[in-house]
Protein backbone atom coordinates (compact mmCIF):
# COMPACT_ATOMS: atom_id res chain seq x y z
CA UNK A 1 0.00 0.00 0.00
CA UNK A 2 2.92 2.14 -0.16
CA UNK A 3 2.77 3.56 -3.64
CA UNK A 4 -1.06 3.97 -2.96
CA UNK A 5 -1.53 7.09 -3.74
CA UNK A 6 -2.69 9.47 -0.90
CA UNK A 7 -6.25 10.82 -3.18
CA UNK A 8 -7.28 8.88 -5.47
CA UNK A 9 -10.44 9.93 -7.50
CA UNK A 10 -12.68 8.23 -9.74
CA UNK A 11 -15.35 9.68 -12.41
CA UNK A 12 -16.29 12.42 -9.10
CA UNK A 13 -19.57 14.26 -9.25
CA UNK A 14 -21.07 17.36 -7.71
CA UNK A 15 -24.41 18.68 -8.46
CA UNK A 16 -26.13 21.78 -6.97
CA UNK A 17 -29.19 21.61 -8.16
CA UNK A 18 -28.71 22.36 -12.08
CA UNK A 19 -25.54 23.26 -12.11
CA UNK A 20 -22.84 20.76 -12.15
CA UNK A 21 -19.74 21.94 -10.22
CA UNK A 22 -17.87 18.29 -10.89
CA UNK A 23 -18.20 16.40 -14.19
CA UNK A 24 -17.13 12.90 -13.76
CA UNK A 25 -13.58 14.21 -12.20
CA UNK A 26 -10.10 12.18 -12.40
CA UNK A 27 -7.26 12.82 -10.18
CA UNK A 28 -4.51 10.43 -8.32
CA UNK A 29 -1.80 12.24 -5.59
CA UNK A 30 1.00 10.07 -5.19
CA UNK A 31 2.89 10.32 -1.46
CA UNK A 32 4.78 12.59 -0.97
CA UNK A 33 4.16 14.94 -3.78
CA UNK A 34 3.77 18.76 -3.80
CA UNK A 35 0.55 18.25 -6.30
CA UNK A 36 -0.85 21.66 -7.70
CA UNK A 37 -4.46 21.67 -8.32
CA UNK A 38 -4.79 24.00 -11.38
CA UNK A 39 -8.42 25.52 -12.88
CA UNK A 40 -9.80 28.99 -13.43
CA UNK A 41 -12.05 30.23 -10.98
CA UNK A 42 -15.34 27.66 -10.55
CA UNK A 43 -13.53 24.99 -12.41
CA UNK A 44 -14.63 22.55 -9.39
CA UNK A 45 -11.59 22.83 -7.09
CA UNK A 46 -13.00 24.16 -4.01
CA UNK A 47 -15.61 21.57 -4.62
CA UNK A 48 -13.51 18.76 -4.73
CA UNK A 49 -11.34 19.95 -1.50
CA UNK A 50 -14.49 19.95 0.36
CA UNK A 51 -15.47 16.24 -1.10
CA UNK A 52 -12.22 14.80 -0.42
CA UNK A 53 -12.70 16.54 3.65
CA UNK A 54 -16.19 15.62 4.19
CA UNK A 55 -17.72 18.94 3.62
CA UNK A 56 -19.83 18.37 0.69
CA UNK A 57 -21.47 14.76 -0.18
CA UNK A 58 -20.65 13.68 -3.97
CA UNK A 59 -23.03 13.54 -6.28
CA UNK A 60 -21.37 10.55 -7.88
CA UNK A 61 -18.12 8.48 -8.32
CA UNK A 62 -16.07 8.16 -5.37
CA UNK A 63 -13.14 10.12 -3.37
CA UNK A 64 -10.62 7.88 -1.50
CA UNK A 65 -8.11 10.10 1.04
CA UNK A 66 -5.41 7.39 2.33
CA UNK A 67 -7.50 4.76 1.50
CA UNK A 68 -10.70 5.76 3.00
CA UNK A 69 -13.68 6.89 1.62
CA UNK A 70 -14.47 10.54 2.20
CA UNK A 71 -18.03 10.51 2.02
CA UNK A 72 -18.26 7.67 4.93
CA UNK A 73 -19.07 9.99 8.08
CA UNK A 74 -16.92 7.52 10.19
CA UNK A 75 -13.83 7.44 7.88
CA UNK A 76 -14.18 11.34 6.87
CA UNK A 77 -13.40 11.88 10.71
CA UNK A 78 -10.15 9.89 10.27
CA UNK A 79 -9.18 11.50 7.00
CA UNK A 80 -9.10 15.10 8.61
CA UNK A 81 -7.14 13.65 11.45
CA UNK A 82 -4.78 13.12 9.73
CA UNK A 83 -4.84 16.31 7.37
CA UNK A 84 -4.25 19.79 7.24
CA UNK A 85 -6.32 22.22 5.41
CA UNK A 86 -6.08 25.76 5.01
CA UNK A 87 -9.77 27.25 3.45
CA UNK A 88 -9.84 29.71 0.42
CA UNK A 89 -11.04 32.40 2.53
CA UNK A 90 -8.87 31.42 5.75
CA UNK A 91 -12.21 31.32 7.49
CA UNK A 92 -10.88 31.03 11.55
CA UNK A 93 -13.03 32.41 14.38
CA UNK A 94 -13.30 35.60 14.72
CA UNK A 95 -14.32 36.10 18.15
CA UNK A 96 -11.31 33.95 19.33
CA UNK A 97 -7.39 35.22 19.76
CA UNK A 98 -4.47 33.49 18.18
CA UNK A 99 -3.32 32.04 21.55
CA UNK A 100 -7.06 30.60 21.89
CA UNK A 101 -7.69 29.33 18.24
CA UNK A 102 -4.44 27.47 18.49
CA UNK A 103 -4.97 25.85 22.04
CA UNK A 104 -8.06 25.60 20.81
CA UNK A 105 -6.98 23.50 17.97
CA UNK A 106 -3.81 21.33 19.36
CA UNK A 107 -5.91 18.74 21.46
CA UNK A 108 -7.91 17.11 18.31
CA UNK A 109 -4.67 16.39 16.83
CA UNK A 110 -2.43 13.48 19.18
CA UNK A 111 0.60 14.59 16.72
CA UNK A 112 0.35 18.49 17.11
CA UNK A 113 3.67 19.49 16.58
CA UNK A 114 4.76 22.28 19.55
CA UNK A 115 7.92 22.77 18.48
CA UNK A 116 6.55 23.68 15.19
CA UNK A 117 3.91 26.08 17.26
CA UNK A 118 6.79 27.50 18.97
CA UNK A 119 8.64 27.79 15.53
CA UNK A 120 5.77 29.48 13.08
CA UNK A 121 4.77 31.99 16.38
CA UNK A 122 8.01 33.41 16.31
CA UNK A 123 8.79 33.17 12.52
CA UNK A 124 5.36 34.53 11.78
CA UNK A 125 5.11 37.15 14.13
CA UNK A 126 1.73 35.62 15.15
CA UNK A 127 0.70 38.39 18.22
CA UNK A 128 -0.97 35.56 20.81
CA UNK A 129 -3.00 38.09 22.84
CA UNK A 130 -4.40 39.64 19.06
CA UNK A 131 -8.07 38.56 18.31
CA UNK A 132 -8.40 36.68 14.95
CA UNK A 133 -10.42 39.36 13.26
CA UNK A 134 -7.57 42.25 13.58
CA UNK A 135 -5.37 40.34 11.72
CA UNK A 136 -4.49 41.38 8.39
CA UNK A 137 -4.86 39.40 5.62
CA UNK A 138 -1.61 38.55 5.20
CA UNK A 139 -0.76 37.56 8.96
CA UNK A 140 -4.44 35.75 8.69
CA UNK A 141 -3.02 33.37 6.28
CA UNK A 142 0.07 32.77 8.24
CA UNK A 143 -2.47 31.89 10.93
CA UNK A 144 -3.94 29.75 9.17
CA UNK A 145 -1.15 27.96 7.77
CA UNK A 146 0.48 27.70 11.44
CA UNK A 147 -2.42 25.58 12.78
CA UNK A 148 -2.62 23.28 9.45
CA UNK A 149 0.77 23.05 9.89
CA UNK A 150 1.29 21.84 13.47
CA UNK A 151 -1.19 19.13 13.03
CA UNK A 152 1.63 16.92 12.37
CA UNK A 153 -0.54 15.73 9.34
CA UNK A 154 0.67 13.49 6.07
CA UNK A 155 -1.49 15.77 4.01
CA UNK A 156 -1.75 19.10 4.04
CA UNK A 157 -4.73 20.45 1.68
CA UNK A 158 -4.58 23.88 0.81
CA UNK A 159 -7.30 25.62 -1.18
CA UNK A 160 -5.69 29.07 -2.78
CA UNK A 161 -3.58 29.29 0.05
CA UNK A 162 -1.71 32.88 -1.91
CA UNK A 163 -5.35 34.22 -2.29
CA UNK A 164 -4.79 38.17 -1.85
CA UNK A 165 -1.35 38.27 -0.48
CA UNK A 166 1.13 40.74 -1.48
CA UNK A 167 4.28 39.32 -3.72
CA UNK A 168 6.42 39.12 -0.41
CA UNK A 169 4.23 37.30 1.98
CA UNK A 170 3.37 35.07 -0.77
CA UNK A 171 6.78 34.04 -1.04
CA UNK A 172 6.69 33.29 2.95
CA UNK A 173 4.26 31.01 2.37
CA UNK A 174 5.48 29.00 -0.50
CA UNK A 175 8.85 28.92 0.76
CA UNK A 176 7.65 27.52 4.24
CA UNK A 177 5.30 24.95 2.37
CA UNK A 178 8.05 23.48 0.55
CA UNK A 179 10.59 23.80 3.60
CA UNK A 180 8.35 22.00 5.64
CA UNK A 181 7.00 19.00 3.08
CA UNK A 182 10.53 18.57 2.42
CA UNK A 183 11.45 17.89 6.30
CA UNK A 184 8.39 16.39 7.21
CA UNK A 185 7.60 13.93 3.82
CA UNK A 186 4.16 15.23 3.70
CA UNK A 187 2.34 15.56 0.80
CA UNK A 188 0.49 18.76 -0.28
CA UNK A 189 -2.76 19.45 -2.47
CA UNK A 190 -3.01 22.72 -3.04
CA UNK A 191 -5.37 24.46 -5.54
CA UNK A 192 -4.44 27.78 -7.01
CA UNK A 193 -4.98 29.56 -10.30
CA UNK A 194 -1.35 31.67 -9.81
CA UNK A 195 0.37 29.30 -12.73
CA UNK A 196 3.66 30.92 -11.26
CA UNK A 197 3.50 29.61 -7.98
CA UNK A 198 2.30 26.29 -8.76
CA UNK A 199 5.22 26.14 -11.23
CA UNK A 200 7.66 27.40 -8.39
CA UNK A 201 6.76 24.90 -6.10
CA UNK A 202 4.74 21.62 -7.56
CA UNK A 203 6.43 18.64 -8.62
CA UNK A 204 3.04 17.05 -10.57
CA UNK A 205 -0.31 18.76 -11.34
CA UNK A 206 -3.60 18.62 -12.36
CA UNK A 207 -5.41 20.87 -14.72
CA UNK A 208 -8.97 21.28 -14.04
CA UNK A 209 -11.54 23.06 -16.59
CA UNK A 210 -15.52 22.86 -16.23
CA UNK A 211 -15.94 20.13 -13.23
CA UNK A 212 -13.46 17.75 -15.24
CA UNK A 213 -9.49 16.34 -15.06
CA UNK A 214 -7.86 18.47 -18.36
CA UNK A 215 -4.45 17.13 -18.15
CA UNK A 216 -2.51 15.65 -15.29
CA UNK A 217 0.90 14.48 -14.87
CA UNK A 218 4.33 15.58 -13.56
CA UNK A 219 5.32 18.84 -14.11
CA UNK A 220 8.49 17.69 -15.90
CA UNK A 221 7.09 15.45 -17.72
CA UNK A 222 4.32 17.77 -19.45
CA UNK A 223 7.07 20.30 -20.27
CA UNK A 224 9.06 17.83 -21.62
CA UNK A 225 6.07 17.02 -23.78
CA UNK A 226 4.26 19.96 -24.80
CA UNK A 227 6.54 21.80 -27.65
CA UNK A 228 5.70 24.84 -29.71
CA UNK A 229 6.29 25.16 -33.55
CA UNK A 230 6.85 27.94 -34.96
CA UNK A 231 7.06 28.01 -38.78
CA UNK A 232 7.84 31.08 -40.98
CA UNK A 233 7.11 31.85 -44.00
CA UNK A 234 8.30 33.98 -46.61
CA UNK A 235 4.30 34.81 -47.26
CA UNK A 236 1.28 34.61 -45.67
CA UNK A 237 0.92 31.76 -43.34
CA UNK A 238 -0.91 28.72 -44.86
CA UNK A 239 -4.57 27.26 -43.29
CA UNK A 240 -3.14 24.48 -42.22
CA UNK A 241 -4.27 21.18 -40.58
CA UNK A 242 -2.53 18.50 -38.93
CA UNK A 243 -2.95 15.10 -39.02
CA UNK A 244 -0.62 14.04 -36.68
CA UNK A 245 -1.77 13.08 -32.89
CA UNK A 246 -0.91 15.52 -30.10
CA UNK A 247 -1.49 18.94 -31.80
CA UNK A 248 -3.13 21.11 -29.30
CA UNK A 249 -3.69 24.13 -30.96
CA UNK A 250 -2.24 25.96 -34.76
CA UNK A 251 -2.51 29.92 -34.51
CA UNK A 252 -1.72 31.70 -37.64
CA UNK A 253 -0.07 35.45 -37.39
CA UNK A 254 0.88 37.02 -40.39
CA UNK A 255 4.16 34.92 -42.01
CA UNK A 256 4.17 32.98 -38.56
CA UNK A 257 2.26 29.73 -38.11
CA UNK A 258 2.55 28.44 -34.62
CA UNK A 259 1.96 25.00 -33.50
CA UNK A 260 1.54 24.07 -30.07
CA UNK A 261 1.60 20.03 -29.69
CA UNK A 262 0.89 17.61 -26.44
CA UNK A 263 2.84 14.88 -27.35
CA UNK A 264 6.34 16.24 -28.78
CA UNK A 265 7.41 17.70 -31.81
CA UNK A 266 8.65 14.84 -33.57
CA UNK A 267 5.07 13.58 -35.38
CA UNK A 268 4.65 16.91 -36.79
CA UNK A 269 7.48 18.06 -37.92
CA UNK A 270 7.23 16.50 -41.60
CA UNK A 271 4.12 17.23 -42.23
CA UNK A 272 5.18 21.29 -40.90
CA UNK A 273 8.57 20.83 -43.07
CA UNK A 274 5.67 19.86 -46.17
CA UNK A 275 4.58 23.25 -46.14
CA UNK A 276 7.29 25.17 -47.05
CA UNK A 277 8.60 27.16 -44.46
CA UNK A 278 11.69 29.26 -44.79
CA UNK A 279 12.66 28.67 -41.40
CA UNK A 280 11.51 25.82 -38.50
CA UNK A 281 11.86 26.00 -35.36
CA UNK A 282 11.11 23.83 -32.43
CA UNK A 283 10.66 25.33 -27.99
CA UNK A 284 9.86 24.95 -24.95
CA UNK A 285 6.09 25.49 -23.52
CA UNK A 286 5.63 27.49 -20.39
CA UNK A 287 2.67 25.94 -17.81
CA UNK A 288 1.10 28.89 -18.57
CA UNK A 289 0.80 28.36 -22.36
CA UNK A 290 -0.17 24.46 -21.53
CA UNK A 291 -2.74 26.14 -18.93
CA UNK A 292 -4.25 28.25 -21.64
CA UNK A 293 -4.02 25.89 -24.20
CA UNK A 294 -5.78 23.09 -22.36
CA UNK A 295 -8.47 24.87 -20.90
CA UNK A 296 -8.78 26.61 -24.60
CA UNK A 297 -8.93 23.44 -26.16
CA UNK A 298 -11.32 22.30 -23.70
CA UNK A 299 -13.80 25.31 -24.93
CA UNK B 1 -12.33 22.07 23.47
CA UNK B 2 -15.67 22.37 21.54
CA UNK B 3 -17.00 23.08 24.76
CA UNK B 4 -14.90 25.57 25.24
CA UNK B 5 -15.94 27.03 21.67
CA UNK B 6 -19.49 26.18 22.34
CA UNK B 7 -19.19 28.68 25.48
CA UNK B 8 -16.82 31.38 23.69
CA UNK B 9 -19.97 31.86 21.11
CA UNK B 10 -22.75 31.53 23.52
CA UNK B 11 -21.65 33.36 26.61
CA UNK B 12 -22.69 36.87 25.82
CA UNK B 13 -26.06 35.41 25.10
CA UNK B 14 -26.03 33.56 28.23
CA UNK B 15 -24.35 36.36 30.51
CA UNK B 16 -27.20 39.01 29.21
CA UNK B 17 -29.78 36.19 29.85
CA UNK B 18 -28.88 35.28 33.30
CA UNK B 19 -28.30 39.32 34.52
CA UNK B 20 -31.80 40.11 33.07
CA UNK B 21 -33.53 37.33 34.88
CA UNK B 22 -31.26 38.07 38.15
CA UNK B 23 -32.55 41.52 38.11
CA UNK B 24 -36.21 40.31 37.35
CA UNK B 25 -35.89 38.15 40.25
CA UNK B 26 -35.19 40.83 42.44
CA UNK B 27 -37.63 43.07 41.47
CA UNK B 28 -40.43 40.13 42.13
CA UNK B 29 -38.99 39.86 45.71
CA UNK B 30 -38.79 43.13 46.33
CA UNK B 31 -42.43 44.10 45.22
CA UNK B 32 -44.12 41.78 47.18
CA UNK B 33 -44.64 44.36 50.10
CA UNK B 34 -45.77 47.00 47.70
CA UNK B 35 -48.10 44.28 46.48
CA UNK B 36 -49.18 43.64 50.00
CA UNK B 37 -50.14 47.27 50.65
CA UNK B 38 -52.10 47.87 47.50
CA UNK B 39 -53.97 44.61 48.31
CA UNK B 40 -57.09 45.97 50.13
CA UNK B 41 -57.26 48.35 46.85
CA UNK B 42 -57.79 44.99 44.90
CA UNK B 43 -61.56 44.46 46.22
CA UNK B 44 -62.38 47.47 43.80
CA UNK B 45 -61.10 46.58 40.82
CA UNK B 46 -64.15 45.09 38.57
CA UNK B 47 -62.80 43.56 35.43
CA UNK B 48 -64.77 40.81 33.59
CA UNK B 49 -64.14 38.45 30.91
CA UNK B 50 -61.09 35.95 31.18
CA UNK B 51 -59.03 39.28 32.30
CA UNK B 52 -61.01 39.52 34.99
CA UNK B 53 -60.69 36.65 36.13
CA UNK B 54 -56.81 36.36 35.75
CA UNK B 55 -56.88 39.36 37.93
CA UNK B 56 -59.39 37.89 40.73
CA UNK B 57 -56.84 34.76 40.52
CA UNK B 58 -53.46 36.72 40.68
CA UNK B 59 -55.20 38.78 43.65
CA UNK B 60 -55.87 35.28 45.76
CA UNK B 61 -53.03 33.65 44.81
CA UNK B 62 -50.59 37.08 46.20
CA UNK B 63 -52.44 36.92 49.66
CA UNK B 64 -49.66 34.28 50.61
CA UNK B 65 -46.07 34.37 49.36
CA UNK B 66 -45.82 31.22 47.88
CA UNK B 67 -48.61 31.94 45.96
CA UNK B 68 -47.48 35.54 44.77
CA UNK B 69 -43.99 33.92 43.70
CA UNK B 70 -45.82 31.30 41.48
CA UNK B 71 -47.56 33.41 40.09
CA UNK B 72 -45.39 36.52 39.33
CA UNK B 73 -42.78 34.73 38.98
CA UNK B 74 -42.33 31.28 37.44
CA UNK B 75 -45.98 31.94 36.11
CA UNK B 76 -45.06 34.71 33.97
CA UNK B 77 -41.74 36.48 34.24
CA UNK B 78 -39.70 33.57 34.06
CA UNK B 79 -41.39 31.63 31.71
CA UNK B 80 -42.14 34.65 29.22
CA UNK B 81 -38.16 35.55 29.50
CA UNK B 82 -36.44 32.42 29.72
CA UNK B 83 -38.32 31.15 26.56
CA UNK B 84 -37.11 33.90 24.68
CA UNK B 85 -33.52 33.02 25.90
CA UNK B 86 -34.19 29.14 25.11
CA UNK B 87 -34.94 30.65 21.37
CA UNK B 88 -31.79 32.94 21.38
CA UNK B 89 -29.44 30.51 22.79
CA UNK B 90 -30.71 27.74 19.99
CA UNK B 91 -30.38 30.07 17.23
CA UNK B 92 -27.47 29.57 14.67
CA UNK B 93 -24.75 27.55 14.76
CA UNK B 94 -22.58 25.46 11.94
CA UNK B 95 -24.61 26.47 9.07
CA UNK B 96 -25.43 29.99 9.87
CA UNK B 97 -20.87 30.30 10.05
CA UNK B 98 -21.10 29.02 6.78
CA UNK B 99 -20.07 32.34 5.39
CA UNK B 100 -17.23 33.38 6.78
CA UNK B 101 -17.73 32.28 10.18
CA UNK B 102 -15.46 29.73 10.44
CA UNK B 103 -17.88 26.61 9.33
CA UNK B 104 -15.25 25.14 7.00
CA UNK B 105 -12.48 25.29 10.18
CA UNK B 106 -14.87 23.83 12.78
CA UNK B 107 -15.57 20.91 9.72
CA UNK B 108 -11.91 20.29 9.21
CA UNK B 109 -11.57 18.92 12.69
CA UNK B 110 -11.80 15.09 13.29
CA UNK B 111 -14.96 15.66 14.50
CA UNK B 112 -18.05 13.82 13.52
CA UNK B 113 -21.19 16.70 12.74
CA UNK B 114 -23.13 14.63 14.91
CA UNK B 115 -20.60 15.22 18.13
CA UNK B 116 -20.54 18.95 16.85
CA UNK B 117 -23.98 19.51 17.22
CA UNK B 118 -24.08 17.19 20.07
CA UNK B 119 -21.43 19.32 22.49
CA UNK B 120 -23.48 23.01 21.41
CA UNK B 121 -27.26 21.53 22.27
CA UNK B 122 -25.47 20.01 25.78
CA UNK B 123 -23.88 23.38 26.29
CA UNK B 124 -26.89 25.78 25.59
CA UNK B 125 -28.68 22.90 27.90
CA UNK B 126 -26.73 23.78 30.44
CA UNK B 127 -26.99 27.19 30.24
CA UNK B 128 -31.20 27.16 30.61
CA UNK B 129 -30.98 25.47 32.88
CA UNK B 130 -28.51 27.54 34.88
CA UNK B 131 -31.03 30.32 33.58
CA UNK B 132 -33.87 28.32 35.44
CA UNK B 133 -31.97 27.44 38.53
CA UNK B 134 -29.71 30.17 39.73
CA UNK B 135 -32.07 33.41 39.43
CA UNK B 136 -35.32 30.92 40.81
CA UNK B 137 -32.46 30.09 43.94
CA UNK B 138 -31.96 33.72 44.43
CA UNK B 139 -35.59 34.57 44.89
CA UNK B 140 -35.02 31.87 47.97
CA UNK B 141 -31.83 33.85 48.87
CA UNK B 142 -33.43 36.76 49.05
CA UNK B 143 -36.84 36.65 50.49
CA UNK B 144 -35.77 36.56 53.91
CA UNK B 145 -34.71 40.65 53.53
CA UNK B 146 -38.51 40.93 52.95
CA UNK B 147 -39.60 38.85 56.16
CA UNK B 148 -40.57 35.97 54.19
CA UNK B 149 -39.19 32.71 52.87
CA UNK B 150 -39.44 30.50 49.47
CA UNK B 151 -38.82 27.12 49.86
CA UNK B 152 -35.51 25.77 47.89
CA UNK B 153 -37.26 22.85 46.98
CA UNK B 154 -39.88 24.53 45.94
CA UNK B 155 -37.55 26.65 43.37
CA UNK B 156 -35.82 24.08 41.99
CA UNK B 157 -38.87 21.81 41.46
CA UNK B 158 -40.58 24.59 39.54
CA UNK B 159 -37.16 25.08 37.82
CA UNK B 160 -37.04 21.78 36.97
CA UNK B 161 -40.61 21.50 35.27
CA UNK B 162 -39.12 25.22 33.48
CA UNK B 163 -36.03 23.50 31.87
CA UNK B 164 -37.81 20.08 31.63
CA UNK B 165 -40.63 21.26 29.83
CA UNK B 166 -39.41 24.08 27.67
CA UNK B 167 -35.90 22.67 26.43
CA UNK B 168 -38.11 21.63 23.57
CA UNK B 169 -38.21 25.60 22.43
CA UNK B 170 -34.89 25.19 22.35
CA UNK B 171 -34.23 22.00 20.43
CA UNK B 172 -36.63 23.54 17.76
CA UNK B 173 -34.77 26.49 17.37
CA UNK B 174 -31.21 23.96 16.84
CA UNK B 175 -33.57 21.83 14.67
CA UNK B 176 -34.34 24.91 12.72
CA UNK B 177 -30.52 26.25 12.32
CA UNK B 178 -29.95 23.01 10.52
CA UNK B 179 -32.18 23.66 8.02
CA UNK B 180 -32.02 27.92 7.87
CA UNK B 181 -28.20 29.73 7.06
CA UNK B 182 -29.12 32.63 9.23
CA UNK B 183 -29.83 33.14 12.36
CA UNK B 184 -33.08 34.98 12.39
CA UNK B 185 -35.33 32.27 10.88
CA UNK B 186 -34.52 30.03 13.45
CA UNK B 187 -35.03 32.77 16.14
CA UNK B 188 -38.33 34.10 14.61
CA UNK B 189 -40.25 30.96 13.93
CA UNK B 190 -38.89 29.00 17.27
CA UNK B 191 -40.71 32.53 19.36
CA UNK B 192 -43.86 32.30 17.19
CA UNK B 193 -44.55 29.03 17.64
CA UNK B 194 -44.29 29.26 21.30
CA UNK B 195 -46.24 32.51 20.88
CA UNK B 196 -49.26 30.76 19.51
CA UNK B 197 -48.86 27.74 21.60
CA UNK B 198 -49.18 30.27 24.81
CA UNK B 199 -52.14 32.06 23.47
CA UNK B 200 -53.74 28.86 22.45
CA UNK B 201 -53.40 27.42 25.72
CA UNK B 202 -55.07 30.69 26.88
CA UNK B 203 -58.45 30.15 25.26
CA UNK B 204 -58.22 26.14 26.12
CA UNK B 205 -57.01 25.91 29.34
CA UNK B 206 -60.70 24.99 31.20
CA UNK B 207 -61.11 22.30 28.95
CA UNK B 208 -57.15 20.91 28.56
CA UNK B 209 -55.48 21.69 31.03
CA UNK B 210 -52.28 20.09 30.04
CA UNK B 211 -50.53 22.61 28.08
CA UNK B 212 -47.08 22.89 27.88
CA UNK B 213 -46.75 26.29 29.63
CA UNK B 214 -48.84 24.67 32.37
CA UNK B 215 -46.06 21.99 32.53
CA UNK B 216 -43.23 25.02 32.49
CA UNK B 217 -44.85 26.54 35.19
CA UNK B 218 -45.27 23.83 37.44
CA UNK B 219 -48.95 24.08 38.48
CA UNK B 220 -49.58 20.54 39.11
CA UNK B 221 -46.82 20.77 41.66
CA UNK B 222 -47.74 24.61 42.92
CA UNK B 223 -51.24 23.33 43.31
CA UNK B 224 -51.28 19.45 44.49
CA UNK B 225 -47.41 19.12 45.11
CA UNK B 226 -46.98 16.36 42.44
CA UNK B 227 -44.52 16.14 40.14
CA UNK B 228 -46.10 16.37 36.87
CA UNK B 229 -43.50 12.95 34.89
CA UNK B 230 -45.88 11.97 32.39
CA UNK B 231 -45.75 15.46 31.05
CA UNK B 232 -41.55 15.70 31.91
CA UNK B 233 -41.39 12.53 30.15
CA UNK B 234 -42.88 13.52 27.23
CA UNK B 235 -41.39 17.46 26.59
CA UNK B 236 -38.11 15.58 27.37
CA UNK B 237 -38.84 12.89 24.56
CA UNK B 238 -39.91 15.43 22.03
CA UNK B 239 -36.92 18.15 22.95
CA UNK B 240 -34.75 14.81 22.15
CA UNK B 241 -36.59 13.95 18.93
CA UNK B 242 -36.16 17.42 17.54
CA UNK B 243 -32.72 17.71 18.89
CA UNK B 244 -31.79 14.03 16.71
CA UNK B 245 -33.67 15.41 13.49
CA UNK B 246 -31.11 18.58 14.10
CA UNK B 247 -28.48 16.21 13.82
CA UNK B 248 -29.61 14.30 10.43
CA UNK B 249 -30.31 17.32 9.02
CA UNK B 250 -26.98 18.97 9.57
CA UNK B 251 -25.94 15.31 8.29
CA UNK B 252 -27.34 16.10 5.14
CA UNK B 253 -26.08 19.60 4.75
CA UNK B 254 -23.85 20.46 2.32
CA UNK B 255 -20.92 23.31 3.16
Amino acid sequence: MADAPVIDVAGLQKRYGSIDAVRGLDLQVPRGSIFGFLGRNGAGKTTTIKVLLGMTRPSGGAARVFGLAADAPGASVEIRRRTGFVSEDKELYDFMTVAEIVRFTAPFFPRWRRDLEERYMRSFELPPDAKVKTLSRGTRTKLALLLALCRGAELLVLDEPTAGLDPAAAEDVLQTLVVHAGRDETTVFFSSHQIAEVEQIADRIAIVDRGRTALAGALDDLRESFRRVQLVFDREAPQASFRAAGVARVRRQGRVLTVIASGGAEPILDEARALGPVSVDVGPVTLKEIFLETVASEE
Amino acid sequence: MLWYKAWLETRWRFVIGLAILMVSACGTVFAYPQVMRLMPLASTVHATGELGRRVQEAVELAREYRGYIWSQWFRQNLIQMWTVFAAILGAGGLLSQSSGGGALYTLSMPASRARLLGVRAAAGLGELLALAVVPSLLISLLSPAIGDSYSPVDALVHSACLFFGGAVFYALAVLLSTIFPDIWRPLAIALAVAAVIAIGEMFVRDVWPYGIFSLMNGETYFRSRHIPWAGLVVTTAAAAALLYGAASSLERQDF
